[in-house]
């Protein structure tokens, strides 16, 4: 009995005071997503690569937005988004005190403006992606002499562009000649 | 409408008498039993919510709170309203897990209608896959009016087109993809990254030269030999690389 009575005292005490005071998470761990909204691009890899589909995207052409979605209440913590990001917009923390009375409160969304195209005039990219390609490319030393085509060509959509090199493609050549093709 | 005040003034004596005896009555809808195993380990002496006279019980005719964990199935609606049903009013109802909340990784699954709340009125919605013991705890505790809710629903909209700047300023990106993949590839994205950002610090400052003695130094100082190892991989691909655009340029 005092043997136990020892031991017991020079253990201490074994129980947490939790709710009472903040209690110290491992490190490493994968808690709350934490979405940074001024460095999200809306490229959409968060929403290829979420298991669960907590992250949605969807686009509103009428509008020209592209709005991103994450359901706090359907993700996993896997910590896929914070790995395929390419900006660092989304980051796991050490937050875990999620629980909420209405399911509203475990949403966070945002709304991201899309870029007309300058040949069609219909919605088709994100800016803030078609943005960062352009400071992409001016990184790698790409845009600087006999280049600055690139930039007018980011702002057509791919269709259009599609049409361009295809009508480019056809003045190159005599029309109505194609082989195999009907006279 | 009247019932529906009357079972909220219910609710809130409730939580004002109960206030040091909570049984908590659990069921689980279908779930891959992972929230069960982190609330048995809520309620093990480390966290030991019977301080707070929280106590698992095994009758729902006990209970003043009903755990759901796991998405609702079609093979376990009818046991669930069963326990709903024999759980006297008035109770409060917590959706555990993230197939509690919304159907979870599940929630597409052919058999799932989605979470607890696809049933009955929710309460609490406590998310997590499982939720820690902490974050059980803390749930609990917010159930029974104890603690404040701190998440909060957010809301952006893009006012006016802002740039967002390619991290690694500076680096040629392919480059920098090159490194951050081999770090990733070889420690992992959460070490990784951070490694990749260490190393790309140094590239950022420098011509190649200083880059290699600045690396050479860091791998000497090194104690973690796996880190100096991951470091040295990386320095490879950088002189080659550099190899590579020297040859071009000559």
């Amino acid at each position: 009995m005092l043997k136990l009575l020892r031991k017991a005292l020079k253990v201490g005490e074994a129980t947490v005071e939790y709710p009472f005071k903040p209690v110290e998470v491992a490190p490493g761990f994968r808690g709350k997503p934490v979405y940074d909204f001024s460095r999200c691009i809306a490229c959409g890899a968060c929403a290829t690569a979420c298991p669960p589909n907590a992250i949605t995207m969807d686009w509103d052409l009428e509008r020209g937005v592209k709005s991103w979605n994450i359901n706090y209440g359907r993700c996993i913590f896997c910590g896929r988004c914070d790995e395929v990001c390419p900006t660092g917009a989304i980051v796991l923390s050490a937050e875990f005190e999620l629980a909420a009375a209405r399911k509203e409160d475990l949403y966070c969304r945002a709304e991201l403006k899309l870029c007309k195209c300058i040949s069609c005039g219909a919605y088709f990219a994100p800016c803030r992606e078609l943005e960062y390609v352009l400071a992409s490319l001016r990184q790698a030393g790409l845009l600087e002499g006999g280049h600055e085509g690139w930039k007018q060509l980011l702002k057509v959509c791919p269709e259009c562009r599609r049409r361009q090199a295809a009508s480019a493609t056809g003045a190159l050549g005599r029309p109505g000649r194609m082989p195999g093709g009907r006279q | 409408m009247d019932q529906e005040v009357k079972l909220a003034e219910l609710k809130a004596k409730l939580k004002k008498v109960i206030k040091r005896s909570v049984y908590i009555y659990r069921v689980d809808c279908g779930g891959c039993n992972g929230c069960e195993i982190e609330i048995f380990a809520a309620i093990s002496p480390v966290y030991d919510p019977e301080r707070l006279g929280m106590k698992v019980v095994a009758s729902p005719r006990h209970a003043d709170v009903l755990l759901y964990t796991g998405p609702m199935t079609r093979a376990m609606r009818l046991p669930a309203i069963r326990a709903y049903q024999a759980a006297p009013d008035p109770k409060i109802v917590v959706a555990y897990g993230a197939c509690g909340c919304s159907g979870g990784i599940f929630h597409d699954c052919y058999s799932v209608w989605g979470g607890a709340d696809s049933i009955f009125p929710v309460d609490v919605y406590i998310p997590g896959c499982p939720p820690t013991p902490a974050a059980t705890l803390y749930g609990l505790a917010m159930a029974l009016d104890l603690l404040q809710q701190k998440i909060k629903g957010e809301q952006f909209a893009e006012t006016e087109v802002t740039r967002v700047v390619p991290q690694y300023d500076g680096v040629c990106p392919e480059l920098a993809k090159e490194i951050e993949q081999e770090a990733r590839r070889l420690s992992g994205y959460l070490h990784g990254r951070r490694i990749a950002a260490q190393y790309l610090q140094f590239v950022r400052e420098g011509d190649p030269l200083a880059v290699d003695r600045k690396i050479k130094e860091l791998i000497k100082q090194e104690k973690d030999p796996r880190l100096a190892e991951v470091f040295l991989s990386l320095h490879k691909i950088y002189m080659e690389k550099m190899e590579r655009v020297g040859h071009n340029a000559g």
